[in-house]
């Protein structure tokens, strides 16, 4: 999250003589990133900060300010802490009266790790000082008046939302807080009517009616107007994980959420009410009439830290100066504790859920040291060795992907989830596929179990692009299982609006590329292809299956032109690929070249010829196909001998045997 | 038989018709041959007396180095008028070859992995789909942790594994660390996992699916200053060796201390001005690279490593990121909706 704060509201706090800019710069290397710096027409300066979740303790101007203080030093900038509102504001110091009283009942105490509240009277609803009023316009908080303004800057100045009722619209006096139960109805704040999802933190009042959705916005019914003379100043922790869920399921992301969602420290609900009182005293013109309302479930007990130098040295890989630990930690607000090299460190409060472990003091002395001080090294230089499987992996992916390119397809990435539709318009099963139970759009709900519905839509997609189509992908397909995740399994799908023979082409040259020698293509009966369509077997282990698109699929998927698709088993394909060929020897003898023409039918196929051609002829080293007229097909054939010359007789001869 | 000047005159005449290279050899070949019309002639020397013998020969000798004068001359113009000749117009474009095309992230994806590969890192494959123990318990990240939640997981619609718990699309590839310490089994590691993940996210700047890089290093005696050293060297190596990495205080559940990196801004260099305006690209001359720390105890201690003996660095980044960083196509929706406008140009 970002927060906005400005340069005068941090010297409220904090004494120092590096500007604006060098705060900016310094602070973004060490500390919180400050993203903007600008300067106000009155002259005063807004830092644009991100917070990161772990530290909303510092989204704050007083955050801030204890991070300056840590920080500037190392830059030779002087920086110190003049008003600490920790020690400064505390419910002792606030005066008392018995004049009002509010009866509060928590059901469950893990709704709220604290409570407190306290009534003012006589308020009087007028502008806010020009100070708090510059000071919100400056970063973008629309000004309203003194109460609501104070409310606001109360949040700024110490990253602790607050919120404020109007007292005598509270039914008996009396808060239930409470889980919603789902259904609920509360008119919030701004006007909107909101439906509760149910577990929801809210407070009803002595009518029954809901008055707050806690940690979100306050509910209209009871809300502070000009006409207000009793308000509840109204300071909380909630648990995080409920502000949270209820945030993003009602859809109101307010900026009290953001806070309460991270986890807020529970000893500034003291300094925020105490310093809100004296703003409400000095501003607004109100007194105290009733007791602070005080309920804590949870107390923090100072949790300790201990470690020695050069465990901190060893983890950071510089050696860092005993003196310069403590101040470091000494001015981020940690009690340090030393003896020779041994440290006991105290965590204070509003770092409790952050600073856990060494390695958390590990990075609060190296940042504000800082990252940039320490020197590049490479990692030391060792040998892990890779398995053959991964290596396998992305070294043929790569040759094959590269090897596609070059013959003219082009490499598609698509998303691995498609739509029922996408399922449907090749009449697989839904049933097959693991689906998502969060779905934020139907077209990425299911995990394909095969490329081609992506790459019959990329064909689609790109209808009326380009003349002729060529596209592969080479991607993940999720084969489900019981009780056990699905099986990933690598598919090289490809898709041409072009011809069948040119799909069997691009198949065959690939299988020429890997140095697959034994492959063999049968009659298949894939669902989606019509009857032109073959089968990829390598050594008896099918690969996959290459054909037309149906028409019926053709049509279903509006398709104008052809398609003519093919997917096959990536580790299947791979663990037959060679580097290189099997080597033949040369030898110095004639090869004697005959072209024949043969006719084909469904009886007697090309491969069939060819498989009984070779098996007939000990001779016979190569069969081409050099022509092809409608069921005629001219083959060339071919003959030698490794160790003697033959003659055109013989291989005549050879021709008869194999033609016959 | 034909005398002298005959010979010299038919030789000019058929010398006229030599009109290419191939004829003109034919009739250097009838003349100057070994049994050509000038060693015909000098056959006739037996016939001619002592006295005419001499001048009988010069003659010959003349007749012969004035052809094969006048053979070279025309073959040198042939040959001139060959390569000088023709009406081609150069300009026009060749045989076209076939021009397919990769993938933008599959050719980030090589050029991110020979980086590593030539500091000893090896690249890893691990699942996609995931339980929710290797993508979040695993690395530190509580149940209670937002990142958790279905505003930010994609979670598959299965029954919840009673060990490893619900099963998802794995967030980041993070999801590999324990993984490969679990593989490997003890130290040293030096991975690099590069995968799909995916997060319910789809806007201008975000796709729902979408690739990192992660890397992981444990061993004896890592620390803050080789993530720097190593990042650094990635840097310089994929984007340039005029572009500096930063490390910046972040906060990942699975890394302590954590880190954002930046790297000079590499539209204005980091001097946040180009052509005197303000870089459109940065804020303050620095882009933000991604996430990055070392490795948080409990996730070693997760991957069965002694955190007491050994320790590490890890980070994830977006490849998109770097693509749009290096190459400034920052369209991502392009990325994964399979226009061939789009692919084709890479």
């Amino acid at each position: 999250m970002n927060i906005k704060i400005t340069h005068n509201w941090l010297l409220e706090y904090l004494e120092t003589d590096a500007t604006p800019v060098e705060i900016q710069k310094y602070l973004s290397l060490c500390g919180p990133s400050v993203e903007s710096v600008e300067k106000t027409d009155d002259g005063d300066y807004v830092y644009e900060i991100e917070i990161t979740s772990n530290r909303i303790d510092s989204a704050s101007v007083f955050g801030i300010a204890l991070e300056c203080q840590a920080i500037l030093p190392m830059f030779g900038k002087k920086a110190k802490l003049i008003l600490n509102p920790l020690d400064k504001y505390r419910f002792a110091d606030v005066e008392t009266r018995h004049a009002s009283s509010l009866q509060v009942t928590i059901k469950d105490p893990s709704l709220c790790s604290r409570f407190s509240a306290v009534v003012l009277d006589n308020v009087k609803t007028i502008p806010s000082p020009d100070f708090i009023q510059e000071r919100l316009r400056a970063i973008g908080i629309k000004v309203i008046n003194n109460v609501v303004d104070v409310s606001n800057y109360l949040m700024v100045s110490f990253g602790q939302p607050t919120h404020v009722f109007d007292f005598d619209k509270i039914g008996k006096h009396t808060m239930i807080m409470r889980e919603s139960k789902k259904g609920e109805l509360i008119v919030t704040l701004d006007g909107k009517k909101v439906e509760l999802p149910g577990g929801d933190i809210v407070i009803e009042d002595g009518n029954g009616e809901l008055i707050d959705l806690c940690g979100i916005m306050g509910g209209l019914n009871s809300s502070f107007t000009d006409k207000t003379k009793r308000v509840l100043l109204f300071v909380q922790t909630y648990n995080k994980q409920l502000i949270r869920r209820t945030s993003m399921l009602t859809g109101q992301r307010t900026i009290a959420a953001t806070y309460f969602e991270k986890g807020l420290d529970e000893e500034r609900v003291e300094t925020t009410l105490s310093y809100g009182v004296e703003l409400l005293k000095s501003y607004a013109n109100a007194q105290v009439t009733s007791v602070v309302t005080d309920i804590q479930s949870k107390k923090y007990s100072p949790r300790t830290i201990s470690f020695s130098l050069s465990e901190i040295n060893y983890k950071i890989g510089v050696n860092i100066e005993p003196k310069q630990v403590q101040r470091i930690l000494t001015s981020l607000g940690f009690g340090v504790q030393s003896s020779g090299s041994k440290y006991t460190v105290t965590v204070p409060s509003f770092r409790q859920y952050d600073v856990e472990i060494v390695e958390d003091i590990v990075e609060e002395i190296a940042r504000i040291y800082g990252y940039h001080n320490l020197p590049n090294h490479l990692s030391p230089a060792t040998y892990v060795k890779q398995p053959k499987a991964f290596e396998d992996l992305f070294v043929y992916q790569n040759k094959i992907k590269t090897y596609l390119k070059h013959i003219g397809l082009n490499e598609v990435l698509n998303y691995s989830m498609i739509s029922l539709e996408m399922i449907e318009g090749l009449d697989l099963k839904p049933s097959d596929h693991l689906f998502l139970s969060n779905v934020m759009s139907e077209e990425i709900k299911y995990l394909r179990t095969t490329l081609l519905p992506s790459l019959i839509k990329n064909i689609k997609t790109n209808e009326g692009r380009k003349d002729q189509l060529k596209l592969f992908e080479l991607a993940k397909v999720y084969e489900r299982r019981e009780g056990d995740l699905p099986e990933e399994k690598y598919k090289l799908g490809i898709a041409v609006t072009t011809s069948y023979e040119d799909l069997k082409g691009v198949v065959e040259a690939l299988l020429q590329e890997l140095h697959i020698q034994e492959s063999l293509f049968t009659s298949s009966d894939n669902s989606y292809c019509s009857s032109i369509q073959t089968t990829l077997i390598i050594k008896g282990k099918t690969v996959g299956t290459l054909g037309k698109l149906k028409t019926q699929y053709k049509d279903k998927n509006n398709l104008s032109s052809e398609c003519f698709i093919a997917e096959l088993d990536f580790d299947t394909l791979i663990s037959h690929a060679r580097t290189i060929s099997t080597y033949q020897p040369l030898h110095p003898f004639a090869i004697i070249k005959l072209d024949h023409t043969v006719t084909f039918d469904k009886k007697i196929t090309f491969e069939m010829f060819k498989n009984r051609a070779f098996k007939k002829s000990k001779l016979l080293q190569k069969l081409d196909v050099v022509d092809r007229f409608k069921d005629k097909i001219t083959v060339r054939m071919y003959f030698s001998s490794p160790t003697h010359n033959i003659t055109e007789a013989d291989a005549k001869k050879e021709l008869q045997a194999c033609a016959r | 038989m034909a005398g002298i000047d005959d010979i010299r005159s038919q030789f000019n005449n058929e010398l006229k018709h030599a009109s290419d290279l191939d004829k003109l050899q034919l009739l250097e070949t009838s003349y100057l041959g070994r049994n050509g019309k000038i060693n015909a002639l000098l056959a006739e020397m037996k016939s001619k007396t002592p006295e005419e013998r001499k001048s009988y020969g010069q003659e010959i000798n003349e007749l012969k180095q004035s052809l094969t004068l006048q053979i070279t001359q025309l073959k040198t113009l042939l040959s001139t008028r060959k390569d000088q000749g023709g009406d081609v117009d150069v300009t026009l474009p060749g045989t076209v070859y076939p021009k397919g095309s990769i993938h933008l992230v599959s050719i980030a994806i090589e050029e991110i992995s020979r980086i590593y590969e030539k500091i000893g890192f090896i690249r890893t494959s691990y699942p996609e789909v995931e339980y929710e123990f290797f993508s979040f318990e695993s690395l530190n990240m509580p149940k209670s942790h937002a990142a958790r939640d279905d505003f930010e997981t994609s979670f598959i619609d299965a029954p919840v594994h009673s060990k490893w718990g619900k099963m998802l699309l794995t967030p980041h590839t993070s999801s590999g660390q324990v993984r490969e310490m679990w593989r490997v089994g003890k130290p040293p590691i030096r991975m690099i996992n590069i995968a799909k993940t995916y997060r319910p996210n789809w806007d201008a700047t975000h796709t729902p699916m979408f690739f990192q890089f992660e890397g992981l290093c444990v061993d004896e005696g890592i620390n803050i200053t080789h993530l720097k050293g190593t990042l650094d060297h990635f840097v310089k190596e994929y984007f340039g060796s005029d572009i500096e990495g930063r490390l910046r205080p972040h906060h990942f559940q699975f890394t302590e201390p954590s880190f954002e990196v930046d790297v000079t801004c590499t539209v204005c260099k980091g001097t946040t001005k180009v052509e005197g305006a303000k870089c459109k690209v940065c804020k303050s001359g620095w882009l933000e690279l991604g996430g990055t720390g070392m490795v948080h105890p409990n996730v070693l201690k997760a991957g069965k490593i002694d955190p007491k003996k050994y320790s590490g660095w890890a980070f994830g980044f977006g490849v998109e990121r770097v693509i749009m960083m290096k190459y400034g196509i920052d369209d991502i929706r392009n990325y994964y909706a399979g226009d061939i406008r789009f692919l084709e140009q890479f």
